[in-house]
């Protein structure tokens, strides 16, 4: 009974958190993205320091034929969805080591949500 | 024989933070513009990326950022007695070279020169009389004041994100900023950096002393940031390599991240790097630039370009080179102390003390550009007595700690062996535990240091090099003896378990090892075409529609690093020269 109860507990908290995911805030996400825009651009074509991310979200990563990708970045086989940013943005070295990108990371999971959802806006 | 191009309007030599400045604000006027660069393209992306630009060895050791002394260098000696010999190998000072020149490879730090400084010959006169200031030190006025150039500082400081926290505005003192400093309109554009452990101990050990500590202000972006351009700057990663390389997150100010890609997104401006400006041209008066001559360095072609103004905004020590190679004002001579193209150059002083400290962990490897925290009640401070010292000008204080790179730093603590396993054993002890109170001292200028062209040596267009004759002086020596004791007696307060004592310097100036990329001085602005190169507008008292911006307008050097002032000098040059098309001729009447 103990157990059952601490399952649902679980099973409640992460749907809350995956709830809280998916209802990131485009508005607030459209002022995070200036933590990118001095690489990224969500124009398509247009490369920065970084790849343009304009449809990043459902694209291969790496695949880009404008821009040079490292090596680390080629292997991944990450195909860019809500969870798979979600992870390379909270800490990027971690999830691809040895990947260019010269960002520390985004601590704040409510920061995420919120870019990922803006991400997913432009990408439509 | 040259080719002659079509004619152009303006001609800007070298594309670093003046050309950038001046080809952006002057590209409104819809003339033809041509910017000259004598090296390489540069971007973030194809010069600055990771893992490339993290190689200590390739650009702090070897300086690929930086000017090529195997095609042009500088002769140097100490006196005018001695015998001027090519320094072969940067050491002292490290010019930029390549599109965004030293802005590419500087740290960031950026201060607002105050009006004492500016109008320093009056200040010291006025206040301690006119014997104060020695006969051998032509201590000069530079023609504007610190209101006049306020709103210059601050378009700069807009423009290079630069983050910090102001200490006076409008007349009101600002909590947790510089007390000293001149009045400002309104703060800086971004907040100041994270600070370190040891800038932390530093400020509670000065305040704790009475001193003013404060956050220095630096062009090392603390929060992402869009400029008064549109331009994006990126948060600082606190990655610890930024002076001599470009930034790979965009987060340090820089021409080619800000007003150079502005300046180009006009038709009328057109960028030619690789080329070479050998002289500038004259007309049969000699009082009126034709042009410029340069040499494509990758073909060794022969171009002449005509235009109708010539703007010099090379690095300083490069600018008061071509003053010299084109005959333009009258060499200065220290025997008669008439002409003036040479005339004031000056450098850095200081002095610095290293600490140690059992059980702190600085973790010096989390490092940016320009962050630290300094005190200015010994500079800034006008009230701060000069009398009993006898000296001109001051120094400020900070601990920084700009890098903790590999090969660079290595503290150890005294008696420890320069080899071995021992030194091995220090060097990974005190990594982490050292840290170093720097004194950055003002270098006033004096009769007997100058540059001139030398008798012997060429460069590789056949030129004659540059001579530098350059020395500290008893002032020099002077404000040496009073940093090194006021950072000792810091360093004491600290109680740290050793130190490296911070000393006078007593041994003539030497181009080895790297000291600060702050030569100051050579074609002067001033009042007065006797004994200054330019007007208050950095317009040439010779040539009217000749300009010259740089470090090499300033009179003499202050404590302070010099980029503030050569920005700001840069948009205020820009807006006497939007005047002067509509209505050329001399803007100050001589």
């Amino acid at each position: 009974m103990k157990n059952t109860a601490k399952l649902i507990c679980t099973i409640v908290l992460t749907c809350a958190a995956s709830l809280a995911h998916a209802q990131g805030d485009a508005a607030r996400g459209e002022k995070k993205f200036e933590d990118c825009a001095a690489c990224h651009s969500l124009t398509a074509g247009e490369n920065g320091v970084g790849p343009s991310l304009a449809g990043v979200i459902g694209r291969k990563a790496a695949t880009l034929d404008d821009y040079r990708y490292s090596p680390a970045l080629k292997r991944s086989n990450i195909v860019w969805s809500l969870q798979t940013l979600e992870t390379f943005i909270a800490d990027p070295q971690k999830a691809v080591p040895a990947n260019r990108m010269p960002y520390a990371g985004m601590t704040n999971a409510g920061e995420r949500a919120d870019l990922i959802a803006y991400l997913q806006k432009m990408s439509k | 024989m040259a080719t002659r191009l079509p004619p152009v309007d303006i001609v800007i030599v070298g594309m670093g933070w003046t050309g950038g400045i001046l080809a952006k604000e002057l590209a409104q006027t819809g003339l033809k513009i041509v910017a000259l660069e004598r090296g390489a393209p540069r971007s973030t992306q194809n010069d600055f990326s990771v893992p490339l630009i993290r190689d200590e060895l390739r650009y702090s050791q070897r300086h690929d950022l930086m000017m090529d002394v195997s095609a042009d260098t500088y002769t140097i000696r100490n006196k005018p007695s001695e015998t001027a010999l090519p320094m072969r190998r940067l050491g002292s000072f490290l010019p930029g070279e390549g599109v965004g020149g030293a802005g590419a490879h500087w740290n960031g730090v950026t201060w607002r020169w105050p009006d004492h400084e500016l109008r320093i010959r009056t200040k010291y006169e006025e206040r301690y009389g006119k014997n104060f200031v020695p006969a051998d030190m032509p201590l000069q006025d530079w023609g504007i004041s610190g209101p006049e150039i306020e709103p210059y500082y601050d378009k700069f400081e807009y423009t290079a994100g630069v983050s910090g926290k102001a200490g006076n505005i409008k007349g009101q003192i600002q909590k947790e900023g510089n007390p000293f400093e001149d009045p400002r309109a309104r703060d800086y554009p971004l907040p100041p950096l994270a600070s370190n452990l040891a800038s932390q101990m530093f400020a509670k050990t000065a305040k704790e002393l009475g001193y003013h500590p404060y956050v220095r202000p630096t062009a090392n972006a603390s929060q992402p940031y869009t400029n008064p351009d549109g331009m994006k700057i990126g948060q600082c990663q606190y990655c610890g390599f930024c002076e001599r390389f470009g930034c790979e997150a965009n987060a340090k100010g820089s021409p080619h991240i800000t007003v150079i890609p502005v300046a180009l997104r006009n038709p009328n401006v057109e960028l030619r790097t690789y080329t070479w400006v050998t002289k500038v041209l004259k007309d049969s008066t000699g009082k009126k630039a034709t042009g410029v001559a340069y040499v494509n360095v990758l073909t060794g072609e022969e171009m002449e370009q005509p235009a109708d103004l010539v703007i010099l905004s090379a690095y300083g020590l490069s600018n008061v080179h071509l003053m010299l190679l084109s005959g333009i004002g009258k060499p200065y001579d220290p025997e008669t102390q008439t002409g003036v193209i040479g005339k004031n150059y000056a450098y850095q002083g200081g002095a610095n003390v290293t600490l140690f400290f059992e059980g702190k962990s600085f973790n010096p490897f989390i490092a940016t550009g320009g962050w630290g925290t300094s005190i200015d009640d010994f500079h800034t401070n006008w009230n701060f007595d000069r009398g009993p010292h006898g000296f001109v000008g001051g120094a400020y204080i900070s601990v920084g700690g700009s890098n903790g790179r590999p090969i660079t730093y290595r503290p150890v603590p005294p008696g420890t062996p320069q080899w071995g396993s021992d030194w091995k054993r220090a060097t990974a002890k005190w990594y982490h535990g050292a840290l170093t109170i720097a004194a950055s001292a003002a270098v006033m200028p004096n009769r007997y240091n100058y540059l001139d062209l030398d008798r012997t040596y060429t460069n590789r267009f056949g030129q004659p090099l540059m001579r530098m004759t350059f020395d500290y002086k008893e002032n020099e020596h002077k404000l040496g003896r009073h940093s090194a004791d006021l950072v000792n007696s810091i360093a004491r307060s600290m109680n740290p378990a050793s130190v490296i004592p911070a000393s006078a310097r007593v041994e003539p100036w030497t181009v080895v090892p790297y000291q600060s990329t702050h030569n100051t001085g050579g074609t002067i602005m001033g009042t007065n075409p006797r004994n200054s190169a330019l007007n208050k507008y950095l317009q040439s008292w010779d040539c009217h529609n000749l300009f010259v911006v740089g470090a090499n307008v300033f009179p003499h050097n202050a404590s302070y690093n010099p980029t503030g002032p050569v920005g700001a000098l840069a948009y205020w040059t820009a807006d006497a020269i939007k005047r002067y098309v509509k209505n050329p001729g001399p803007m100050v009447q001589a």
